[in-house]
């Protein structure tokens, strides 16, 4: 039999609601597919995603699922890792939802190396409110909210979240999705702040504006934007400016895990609890 | 919408009631095996037909692209199944399909 | 019921009752005057084997204390009113969402940066509203140093109850004072702990948000074996965004009625010195909440003493306001004076409530406390 799918989604809600062809139906399955490589129970599992096309991909997997408000997966998540640290989390965030809203919180997710993962599907646009500019858009691109051409420098995502502090940080793209699932395997196995920057294509929302109808256009173009690690070291500093490294960028296993620290606390703290209270008890003890 | 249900001895199947027209895996298949067709009655006016599942290699790139999980692709270690290997003239089809907008030559304009 | 005597901040008095009431998850923001909530809780939540954090901004900090009673446990957090109008976007969230949890706000003098060492009670109105759209607000305000302890462990259990963000207001005055309380022991506490409810038949029969029309939502914990969706999105039974024009109305309806038909279960007030009110001439109703409340407890005594037949009607749950017992008052009683710190927030709502447009007011908004002496002349003054 073919991967069956069906257990890991909730079907009463299919067919998903993402345009055809939009990538974030095959990131999904690369997703589920990963979930299930590693064995995780569906009760184990917590995703949670932002506002945005990719913020419905939370009520289609049948696990504990979040639809936050626009920006803050990586904080909500935050709070769930830390109140459950045994359980897994995922957090699926649109590249406007946790770089430009959520910037903030995505900086301080990975600067805590706390174990959750952070999935960005980075589709260069707002796909959903209908292509305004995003933190990723290329300059020069049309956008409605900049429609002679976005002026907006952009920025490498993963060089963020590695200056930041993410222990495992990579990047891969839609065109091969059996690269996609292994990827995923190795971030979700890996304790600590795991960043994926998956660029993903908007052929509706971005690409048709831009000369690029089709969904495997867009998919060339962010082809020849991308390359492999290895080959990326080997370009020219000019070369490199418009290209973006793929595969793993960084995996440190040695940094220590937040909810790990966070024992030492709970361990300290059961040893010597706030002195500076009094109560009747003690008062009586010091007469 | 119920489990999929693989049939007998076939390499690749569809569910239609999925599939929402994106052209990928006629895109990324390499042997000429699918093909769209006219459907007026679907979203997009067209739907995916799988025309030569004899040619079908079992390298599951159109599984793995297709978004709504709508095409799938026997299990060659679980099934069993014996895959054809890539020919020529399969290749030569899937250049045709590719430059007749995912269409079959001969299915066009059906 | 069994008490300890206890010294200690109102600020304090705060974390303690949360750890006391089973809280497991705190998430904040340093805000003056409420980072020693923080502080304190910090070190006391670990300890229980709970978690607290402080989180990079208010914003996520009350997104993280969201996600951790979302998954099922207790959780707090405490900030002012510059922190609370950060929050409003996830206390939305946390309504529409049905998500117990519970806010400390240590009012300090406003609007934006304000005075941030400095006393108000400027946070009362956004405290019914923080948020866009229609819900109801569930706001405690604690009155003495007691209460700062006794309003938090009634907050979680209220939050629990019907299932949404409960808001407990205290001051600058009562958050950085100093002093002698009388709390209910910790066996106290932990025998009246009311959970919230949860269902235990088979996972397929679940429908969270199914239920009568002024129930709450049965939001299982997380990772149990009952597995949801929740969205800030209109929903349907199952926790799905829906926009189906019976369900939406179904929704905000029963979001409104879950809290508006069961007041009775949330009033709480203190009505001191009014037991021989009656209705004579040259009565004086005093109504006053918070810090204030200890100045006006003053004052009547100083008024009595007087001959001024005075009394204070003091609303513990703010919102939604004990309507039927503050117009028993109002209407048997012709001279009312309501103060606060702010300009007319309550005022406004127990003109709403008598009917009446006559009610006097003495309002402060400078930082600083009002003292007996100044309601005792303004009482003289206008009566």
């Amino acid at each position: 039999m073919a991967f069956n799918y069906d257990k890991y989604l909730r079907l009463e809600k299919m067919p998903t609601l993402w345009c055809w062809g939009c990538g974030d139906g095959v990131i999904l399955k690369a997703f589920v597919r990963a979930v299930d490589k590693l064995g995780w129970k569906q009760d184990d599992v917590c995703v949670i995603s932002g506002i945005g096309c990719s913020g419905r991909f939370s009520s289609y997997v049948d696990f504990n699922t979040i639809h936050t408000t626009h920006g803050r997966t990586v904080a909500w998540a935050t709070g769930v890792k830390l109140a459950n640290p045994d359980k897994h989390v995922v957090c699926v965030a649109g590249d406007g939802d946790a770089l430009a809203i959520g910037g903030n919180h995505t900086i301080h997710g990975c600067r805590r190396n706390i174990d959750i993962n952070l999935i960005v599907i980075n589709n260069f646009i707002y796909g959903l409110t209908n292509s305004q500019t995003s933190p990723t858009t290329p300059q020069g691109m049309w956008t409605v909210s900049q429609k002679a051409g976005n002026i907006d420098p952009t920025f490498d995502a993963c060089e963020l979240a590695i200056a930041s502090g993410a222990s495992f940080v990579a990047r891969e793209t839609m065109l091969d999705p059996k690269k996609l699932e292994r990827v995923f395997i190795k971030g979700f196995e890996h304790k600590g702040f795991s960043f994926f920057d998956i660029m993903s294509n908007c052929h509706i929302n971005l690409g048709r504006k831009n000369k690029m109808q089709s969904a495997m256009e867009n998919l060339e173009w962010i082809d020849s934007i991308t390359t492999p690690l290895s080959k990326y070291e080997k370009l020219s500093e000019e070369e490199q400016l418009n290209m973006f490294p793929t595969g793993v960028l960084k995996h440190d296993t040695e940094a220590r895990e937040y909810c790990d620290m966070y024992e030492d606390i709970k361990a300290a703290q059961q040893k010597s609890v706030a002195k500076h209270l009094v109560t009747q008890d003690q008062f009586k003890k010091k007469i | 919408m119920s489990l999929m249900k693989a049939p007998e001895n076939t390499p690749v199947w569809v569910d239609t009631a999925r599939c929402k027209a994106c052209d990928i895996c006629v895109s990324v298949c390499p042997a000429g095996v699918l093909s769209m067709k006219q459907e007026p009655a679907s979203t997009l006016g067209a739907m995916i037909s799988i025309e030569h599942p004899e040619s079908c290699i079992g390298c599951n790139d159109c599984e793995l692209t297709c978004p709504d999980f709508a095409i799938y692709v026997a299990d060659k270690k679980e099934d069993g199944f014996k895959f054809a290997k890539l020919t020529d003239e399969a290749k030569a089809r899937q250049t045709a399909i590719l430059e007749n907008n995912y269409r079959l030559p001969e299915n066009y304009g059906k | 019921m069994a008490t300890r005597e206890i010294i200690s901040t109102g600020n304090d008095l705060n974390a303690i009752a949360a750890v006391d009431a089973g809280c497991e998850f705190f998430g904040g923001y340093p805000i003056t005057p409420s980072s020693e909530v923080m502080h304190t809780i910090s070190d006391l939540l670990p300890a229980a084997g709970g978690a607290a954090i402080q989180m990079e901004d208010e914003i996520a900090g009350i997104a993280a204390t969201v996600g951790a009673a979302m998954s099922g446990k207790r959780a707090l957090t405490a900030t002012s009113g510059p922190g609370v109008s950060l929050k409003a976007e996830n206390l939305g969230l946390a309504q529409m969402a049905e998500v117990p949890m519970v806010l400390v706000n240590v009012m300090r003098g406003g609007p934006s940066t304000g005075l941030p060492t400095r006393v108000s009670q400027g946070d009362v109105r956004q405290a019914r509203n923080p948020s866009h759209g229609d819900y109801r607000s569930i706001t405690l305000c604690a009155g003495n140093l007691a209460e700062c302890y006794t309003e938090v462990v009634r907050a979680f259990n209220l939050a629990d109850r019907f299932m949404q963000p409960v808001f407990v207001l205290t001051d600058e005055t009562l958050g950085h004072m100093h002093g002698k309380a009388m709390i209910p022991t910790v066996e106290e506490v932990k025998a009246g702990i009311v959970p919230r409810k949860k269902f235990d038949g088979n996972p397929e029969d679940y429908r969270p948000y199914e239920c009568g029309p002024t129930e709450a939502a049965t939001l299982n914990p997380m990772f149990e074996g009952y597995r949801y969706h929740f969205t800030g999105l209109h929903h349907d039974g199952k926790g799905f965004p829906t926009e189906e024009i019976t369900t939406c109305r179904k929704l905000i309806q029963r979001l409104e009625d879950k809290v508006m038909a069961h007041t009775d279960e949330l009033e709480l007030n203190e009505e001191f010195m009014l037991d021989d009110f009656n209705g004579e001439d040259g009565e004086v109703l005093i109504i006053a909440y918070g810090s204030v409340s200890l100045a006006a407890k003053e004052a009547i005594r100083h008024l009595r003493k007087d001959g001024i037949k005075a009394g204070l009607f003091r609303p513990i749950t703010l919102w939604p306001s004990p309507a039927d017992r503050i117009k028993h008052f109002t209407d048997m009683t012709k001279n009312v004076l309501c103060v606060e710190l702010n300009i007319r927030q309550y005022t406004e709502e127990v003109e709403r409530v008598s009917g009446r447009l006559d009610i006097e007011g003495l309002y402060k908004v400078n930082g600083r406390a009002i003292s007996p002496y100044e309601i005792v002349e303004k009482v003289k003054e206008v009566f």
